[in-house]
């Protein structure tokens, strides 16, 4: 065993090396993370676009809730791709209106299915999207939690 | 719609999701094969949604505002995949490569159901 004591300043070993929070270029996971931000983003704001746009008047809630939830998913993905000082903060808030608003109305659609005869990104926690609209803010949240910057441990 | 078509369309998504999560699995970036399997796809999948519009008028969609999105949305998620993958030369980049290509068959099972859809 090498002699590891903390002058020891070449971790060369160390498999994950720590990335240092929002002031690197995108990188690693983080990238599958935009990507697929970006895919809900697309498909949830067109689905809020195009229910608004066609029969709002059957389900106005429902379609109101496709939309922001598409408005959530641009402010995740932009939080996540730039490295500003407020990227951190949008992408934390906006994972965490995610996923409040994935359980909440999740929860609702499950306990009161006639409030929500018109399915919505978060229905039933996701269902009609591979569970994904549950999944997405946990990986962003958790990989934040990974990266967040020294000052804040 | 396109039927036959469109299930090639499916599997091969499929199998190129696989493809590129193996890759990602055992630590490797993307190679080159398949980045041109790539490409190959997303040329089916222009076929698939050209042949699909063209179709449009003689079908009776009950969504045709969404099956358009869908067509027309179905051709981004690859070629972002695919830049994603050449900038990340990480097995971070195979995984990406993997999702994009998953949403890609997902997203053609999405128009094959909408298609089928009876007509209200």
């Amino acid at each position: 065993m090498p002699d590891r004591d903390g002058s020891d300043p070449s971790p060369t070993v160390d498999p994950e090396p720590a990335e240092s929070g929002s002031l690197e270029p995108p990188t690693g996971p983080r990238r599958i993370l935009i990507a697929l931000y970006a895919i809900f983003a697309l498909a949830a704001t067109a689905r809020g676009i195009v229910q608004i746009a066609t029969t709002f008047a059957s389900a106005p809630l429902a379609y109101v809730l496709s939309l922001f939830s598409g408005i959530v998913y641009i402010a995740a993905t932009v939080g996540l791709s730039t490295s500003r000082t407020w990227s951190r903060r949008l992408a934390l808030s906006a994972c965490g209106t995610e996923l409040v608003g994935v359980l909440l109305i999740g929860a609702a659609s499950l306990i009161d299915p006639a409030a929500f005869p018109h399915d919505t990104v978060w229905s039933r926690f996701g269902s009609g999207y591979g569970f994904f609209p549950l999944l997405l803010p946990l990986l962003g949240l958790l990989w934040l939690r990974q990266t967040r910057p020294e000052s804040d441990r | 719609m396109i039927g036959p078509f469109a299930y090639s369309v499916l599997i091969a998504g499929l199998l190129l999701a696989g493809w590129a999560g193996i890759w990602a699995w055992m630590d490797k970036p993307t190679g080159e094969a398949l980045m041109i399997a790539v490409i190959i796809l997303e040329v089916a999948l222009v076929v698939q949604s050209a042949l699909a519009l063209l179709r449009l008028g003689s079908a009776h969609l009950a969504e045709p505002v969404t099956f358009i999105a869908y067509a027309a949305g179905i051709l981004a998620p690859l070629p972002f995949g695919f830049q994603l993958a050449r900038i990340e030369r990480t097995k971070w980049g195979s995984l990406t490569l993997a999702s994009t290509a998953l949403v890609a068959a997902v997203m053609t099972l999405r128009l094959l159901q909408i298609w089928r859809a009876p007509g209200a």
